[in-house]
């Protein structure tokens, strides 16, 4: 299981570390980026051995050291020739294969993987066990090569999914994940050895082991985030079975912690946001399951509880709300307190996790297009207030923000109204003036439905100066907002200019 | 709605219905335009507006969840930390003068305000110049573009004293500033006080500053009477590129200068001189 790194606060720690680390991070950040534009995106999580905290310091040292081709040789002669040091050899060369050059020397090593398979696959637990730490270090490689010559050990892998041993289970589960993403070829003979029913099957036979359901989680959402996964993994996951079981470990359980709702969650987006019609998920809960799972959420954070990496929970949840929203007919929850969880962490991560704000207002309009149901919801329970914040900031939070105003006015007067007495017309005042485009066009599409629906949103408009502000918007360079602020102009204004005009 | 007040309606137990939604009143537009054109006569009234509420869906390898994603991988590979992260805060929106051919950008809002009153205003739809108060363009048209008042002023003290609450009239532009500068100090190169130049030149453009303070920015002048203004401000590259412009004017103009304002408009307040047509575009 895994815990969040917590940057280690050493006595001697200088602010120095703090910004080499941030650095590195920030450095790290940028090759991921890169990554995902290029649809490469992969990652591998190395099981730490929990016996083994101690050596920690050691291990570095052991490990930066190659091993030359003779020493390999000599290890892997050292298992061959049996007796009670079996498993301490395997152990040695477990740690050494932490260095990815010894990596490289090890699968070249003639009959190297044979040995280890006969290990993995034999009588004595302990040398079952290191084989298996042996086979995730080499797992964990990004040496494609490395990753394939582990190809022969995958139907025993999948095979030991059904042990007793939940140690083992857990090994086998993250070496298995580590190898999906290698290349296509790997996924193509694991999904014929059949992965996906042994998933399945040890999810299931081990549902009440948190540690095993996580690392199903993610070996699953290794195999989801393929590029090819559409097509070719997406439709045997969904016959298997497997679904129910993810999706009734989103429920967090509090004492062990976020990871399994984390690794479940996250393969359930995938799932959602990969298919176009998601009724079938719909009708295996997976709809009320994340709207109850964000309601919990939403009182946590509204406590100010930010801690724990609940935003890694909160991020693909939104995303399977919102996505499942659009592509499953036409079912829609009903408990506005889904209103309020989405207020919540829109206002509570707009400065520290922005893009995860603007997700959030991405699924409040989800909720309130179409629904006058959640838009009077906002309305009464004095939420407006709270979007019109959000209209400071650029970079889709303010243009979302502005759609779901524009979803609760489109339903009429009644809701222009109550808008315009929140204060929404001094608000585009502002958001009129603002540089990008969107914006402004947005603005301008709320604005007529305002003062279309009254004519004393037309008086206050003019009080606040807004008049001058239409006109300027007359010679700017965008069609789109010319012909929309001469419409209103025309339309709703023209009493007053020619007033203007005559008097002048 | 109060912290507290969310925090209580997430804590209850059961489920929170709206019973009664507000009424909505369903728009009927192609109706309600019907309605309109026969009003106005106006054939052309359609809407331009398009806005409809509509649920979004982004697909998995969409770029809205680039940031996600990448949070996402760095708790996969250990890089994510317990404490609380600053390293990407929001994005405040900026401001952006929407007269194209300036299309200047502002931090704040009072920046752009500051901007727009200071140089947008007050703008003779003739020769384009700005001025700082609504009276100052007044006696700018008055002297520069009225034919009548050429007529009256052969006859009479036309020019009056720049000073508010002077009220002195003068018979040339001359000794009117001969006037400010004796009697009120006025330096003898007060901007706002220029001399009427014979005949239409191709004056310099003179190079608009960055910090928008009150100074008479020129533009150059077509050398024909045209229809069109050329409001050549600060040239932004991109945004000239992307402006359509009238096929007569092309020809004196510099691909540069940008989109064209018909000179029966002006903009402010008080500036309005035969202010017709808003709708020519």
């Amino acid at each position: 299981m895994w815990r969040l790194k917590t940057l280690r606060h050493k006595a001697s720690g200088s602010a120095n570390d703090l910004e080499e680390f941030k650095h590195k991070r920030r450095e790290f950040e940028k090759v991921l980026r890169q990554a995902r534009r290029n649809k490469q995106l992969i990652s591998k999580r190395l099981l730490q051995n929990v016996d083994e905290d101690e050596e920690e310091g050691d291990s570095m040292e052991t490990g930066s050291i190659p091993l030359s081709p003779e020493q390999v040789r000599e290890m892997i002669r050292g298992v061959q020739s049996g007796g009670e040091e079996k498993a301490a050899c395997l152990a040695s060369l477990r740690k050494a294969l932490r260095n990815p050059e010894s990596q490289v020397t090890f699968i070249k090593s003639e009959n190297s993987m044979h040995m280890l398979i006969g290990q993995l696959s034999s009588h004595n637990a302990q040398c079952q066990l290191e084989a298996a730490r042996c086979l995730h270090e080499l797992s964990h490689s990004t040496q494609p090569s490395v990753g394939q010559a582990c190809l022969p050990a995958g139907p025993y892998l999948l095979t030991y999914l059904s042990s007793q041993s939940t140690k083992l289970v857990e090994l086998c589960l993250y070496t298995l994940g580590n190898l999906c993403p290698d290349s296509a070829v790997v996924r193509e003979k694991l999904l014929a050895q059949g992965i996906v029913p042994a998933l399945a099957n040890c999810i299931h036979i081990q549902r009440y082991n948190l540690a095993v359901v996580e690392a199903v989680g993610f070996t699953l959402s290794q195999l989801l985030q393929a590029k090819d996964a559409t097509e070719k993994i997406i439709p045997a996951v969904m016959a298997s079975g497997i679904v129910p079981h993810v999706i009734s470990a989103l429920t967090p359980d509090p004492e062990f912690g976020y990871g399994p709702a984390i690794e479940c969650t996250w393969c359930l987006h995938y799932l959602v946001s990969s298919n176009l019609d998601n009724s079938m998920l719909i009708a295996q809960g997976a709809l009320s399951q994340c709207s109850a799972v964000l309601l919990t959420l939403g009182g946590a954070v509204a406590q100010g509880n930010l801690e724990g990496g609940i935003e890694l929970l909160i991020w693909p949840l939104l995303r399977c709300l919102g996505n499942l929203l659009v592509s499953g007919g036409d079912v829609m929850p009903e408990d506005t307190r889904l209103l309020a969880a989405l207020c919540v962490f829109s206002q509570a991560y707009l400065h520290p996790q922005p893009a995860l704000s603007r997700e959030s207002l991405w699924v409040l309009n989800n909720l309130t297009a179409g629904s006058s149901g959640f838009c009077s919801g906002l309305l009464l329970l004095n939420m407006v207030p709270i979007l019109i914040q959000f209209l400071s900031f650029s970079k889709g939070i303010n243009s979302m923000a502005l759609r779901v105003l524009g979803n609760i006015a489109h339903h009429g007067p009644e809701y222009c109204v109550r808008l315009t007495q929140a204060g929404l017309l001094t608000a585009l005042c502002a958001t009129l003036k603002m540089a990008e485009p969107e914006v402004v066009t947005l603005s301008l599409e709320v604005l007529y439905m305002l003062v279309s629906s009254n004519p004393q949103v037309v008086e206050e408009f003019t009080r606040l100066n807004g008049v001058p502000l239409l006109e300027a918007i007359q010679y700017n360079s965008e069609g789109e907002q010319r012909v929309r602020a001469a419409y209103i102009l025309d339309h709703h204004f023209s009493a007053f200019s020619e007033v203007e005009s005559l008097s002048s | 709605m109060l912290q507290a007040e969310l925090i209580e309606l997430l804590g209850s137990v059961a489920p929170i219905i709206i019973s009664e939604n507000i009424p909505v009143t369903e728009s009927r537009e192609s109706e309600w335009h019907c309605l309109q054109q026969k009003e106005t006569g106006d054939e052309n009234a359609i809407s331009p507006f398009r806005f409809r509420p509509q649920r979004l869906r982004f697909a998995v390898e969409d770029e809205y969840f680039e940031d996600g994603d990448i949070h996402r991988h760095m708790y996969l590979q250990d890089i994510v930390t317990a404490t609380a992260d600053d390293e990407h805060p929001p994005t405040i929106s900026e401001f952006r003068c929407h007269i194209a051919g300036c299309r200047q950008l502002f931090d704040t809002l009072e920046g752009y305000e500051h901007h727009y009153n200071s140089l947008h205003r007050n703008v003779c739809s003739n020769c384009k110049r700005s001025f700082p108060s609504n009276r100052l363009l007044e006696m700018h048209i008055l002297e520069w573009h009225d034919s009548l008042f050429q007529v009256m002023a052969e006859k009479q003290c036309m020019y009056e004293c720049l000073v508010g609450g002077c009220g002195l009239k003068f018979k040339t532009s001359k000794e009117r500033k001969d006037h400010l500068i004796t009697t009120h100090s006025y330096p003898a190169d007060f901007r706002f006080d220029k001399a009427k130049k014979s005949g239409r030149i191709r004056e310099k453009k003179t190079q608009q500053q960055k910090d928008s303070h009150m100074e008479v920015f020129e533009t150059a002048t077509i050398q024909q009477e045209s229809e069109s203004m050329d409001f050549s401000l600060t040239p932004e590259p991109e945004s000239m590129k992307t402006v359509e412009t009238e096929p007569m004017q092309t020809a004196n103009l510099k691909p540069r200068y940008s989109y064209k304002v018909p000179s029966s408009i002006c903009f402010g307040q008080g500036s309005v001189r035969g202010f017709r047509g808003r709708r020519k575009k």
